[in-house]
């Protein structure tokens, strides 16, 4: 099992560990309610340093992106990151990513931990491209919360804007961050050689930063209504049928786009779709879901949202619901639990 | 981690308290709670059910999983704790107390054998 070089850092403040992806990580410090708060109302910290990192250079790199990614790397500019998907050929997601743009030629791709090595071979398969892998020489941090830029200045320096990139120096260490996450919370991820992180993650506790773990950063993610690979999205969907419509850009030829192309035009099948539950009960992946007109589906990521107090989740419904008129029902354990069709962020419906 | 005097425990990390005759009530240890993490959920059995031994008696849900109560004995579901399903914090709050989750009527009546003191409880968790 491979540790984070974090690991001892992370136990002495308590941290219990689960096995993620062949990596030992965090999955709570105090609590995953209380951490999960501490980001909704104020600001947290992650080490998510089994998240895949490598760097993409030379004359064929910014070809390769545009060729095997589903959204348009031309849509922003370097200093700037994007999330985009990889897809096969018939437009089922192999992956889903954040791109950090250094410069026009240089950019670090950032996959699922799960996924590091098939995005790599997919990009090692293109011409003029030179690929490093960062994932064992530096650790990764996210910073979350309404307070995180107060954090960031304080301690770093400097905040980056959504999106945007940045690179400072720091206590003698490189830092290089984004304004990315994945808690639907403004921060950023920061990506350190593993001395650094060690100094880093010390002056965010001094600072009153909460630590939390991979329990909370589900439970975040779930309620801002963000996708997880392997869970909601995966080889069989598509990033239509899953509603990353904005990560799409049928304005460039890439690996997957006739697929897309057609869905377009057709429309798809079955659509990934938020719900709340209106009585007890907690949905789970795996459980049926069946509408008032008659649509039927699979819950794909369910949990109870620690904001609203309730059950909710997302499921493939097909045909896709009518989101204004149709209602809903959850099997849990024999009992249908009726609910209500949301559009996430679930915290904020 | 608290491991009352006082208390029966069983393998599945249950403890049962001797009430009346052959009532007992049923919670999970502190160690369970702890294991479980933050429960957000707990479905109790309808009072005056009758249960065999091993039927699946409560379902606790943290955010991170779902966890079973067994029935450690066939009887009569005689109290079930409301207080818990409208706050199930009180698992990881007040395991012992406030926490509890049911009492049954033991069918035959209420026998140890099998139930581990707080010293043999306290073994099994170290």
């Amino acid at each position: 099992m491979k540790r984070s070089p974090l690991h001892q850092t992370n136990a002495a403040l308590g941290a219990r560990f689960v096995d993620f992806g062949g990596w030992e990580m965090p999955v709570q410090y105090e609590s995953v309610l209380a951490e999960h708060r501490a980001v909704r109302n104020s600001v947290g910290f992650f080490d998510v340093t089994h998240l895949g990192r490598f760097e993409l250079t030379g004359p064929g790199a910014h070809h390769a992106i545009r060729k095997l990614l589903c959204n348009d790397i031309e849509r922003v500019e370097p200093g700037h990151s994007q999330y985009t998907m990889i897809l096969n050929e018939s437009g089922g997601i192999i992956d889903d990513m954040i791109n950090w743009w250094w410069a026009p030629d240089e950019f670090w791709v950032l996959p699922n931990a799960a996924n590091q090595q098939r995005v790599m071979d997919a990009f090692a398969a293109q011409p003029g491209c030179t690929l490093a892998d960062l994932q064992m020489s530096t650790v990764l941090i996210a910073l979350q919360g309404p307070h995180a830029k107060d954090v960031f200045e304080d301690i770093l320096g400097a905040a980056p804007g959504r999106f945007r990139l940045v690179r400072t120096e720091w206590e003698g260490g490189c830092i290089s961050m984004a304004g990315t996450g994945y808690t639907g919370e403004s921060g950023g991820e920061i990506c350190t050689d593993p001395n650094t992180g060690v100094k880093l993650t010390e002056a965010l506790v001094e600072a009153g930063v909460t630590p939390c773990g991979l329990g909370a950063r589900d439970t975040l993610r779930l309620e801002a209504g963000l996708a997880l690979w392997g869970e909601d999205i995966d080889e069989t969907t598509t990033p239509y049928e899953a509603g990353i419509n904005f990560a799409v850009s049928l304005d460039h030829e890439f690996v997957g786009r006739e697929t897309l192309v057609r869905q377009k035009a057709h429309g798809v099948g079955r659509k990934l779709t938020g719900f709340v539950l209106q009585d007890r009960g907690i949905p789970r992946h795996g459980y049926k879901i069946r509408t008032s007109a008659g649509g039927r589906g699979d819950v794909t990521s369910g949990n109870m949202s620690p904001m609203l107090g309730t059950g909710i989740g997302m499921a493939y419904i097909s045909p896709p619901p009518d989101m204004e008129a149709d209602a809903i029902e959850v099997e849990i354990r024999d009992r249908w639990v009726p609910g209500r069709l949301a559009t996430p962020p679930f915290h904020k419906v | 981690m608290q491991i009352p005097e006082g208390l029966l425990y069983n393998h599945e990390h249950e403890w049962i308290q001797r009430k009346d005759g052959s009532v007992v009530r049923i919670g999970v240890s502190d160690y369970a709670q702890d294991q479980l993490g933050d429960v957000v959920y707990v479905e109790l059995p309808v009072d005056g059910s009758t249960v065999a031994k091993d039927d699946l008696l409560v379902e606790i849900e943290s955010t991170k999983s779902v966890g079973e109560v067994y029935a450690p004995f066939a009887g009569t579901v005689v109290a079930v704790n409301q207080a818990v399903a409208d706050s199930p914090e009180l698992v990881n709050t007040s395991p012992y107390d406030d926490g509890w989750l049911v009492e049954i009527d033991v069918a035959g009546g209420f026998s140890e054998a099998g139930l581990l003191d707080a010293t043999a409880y306290k073994d099994l968790t170290e």
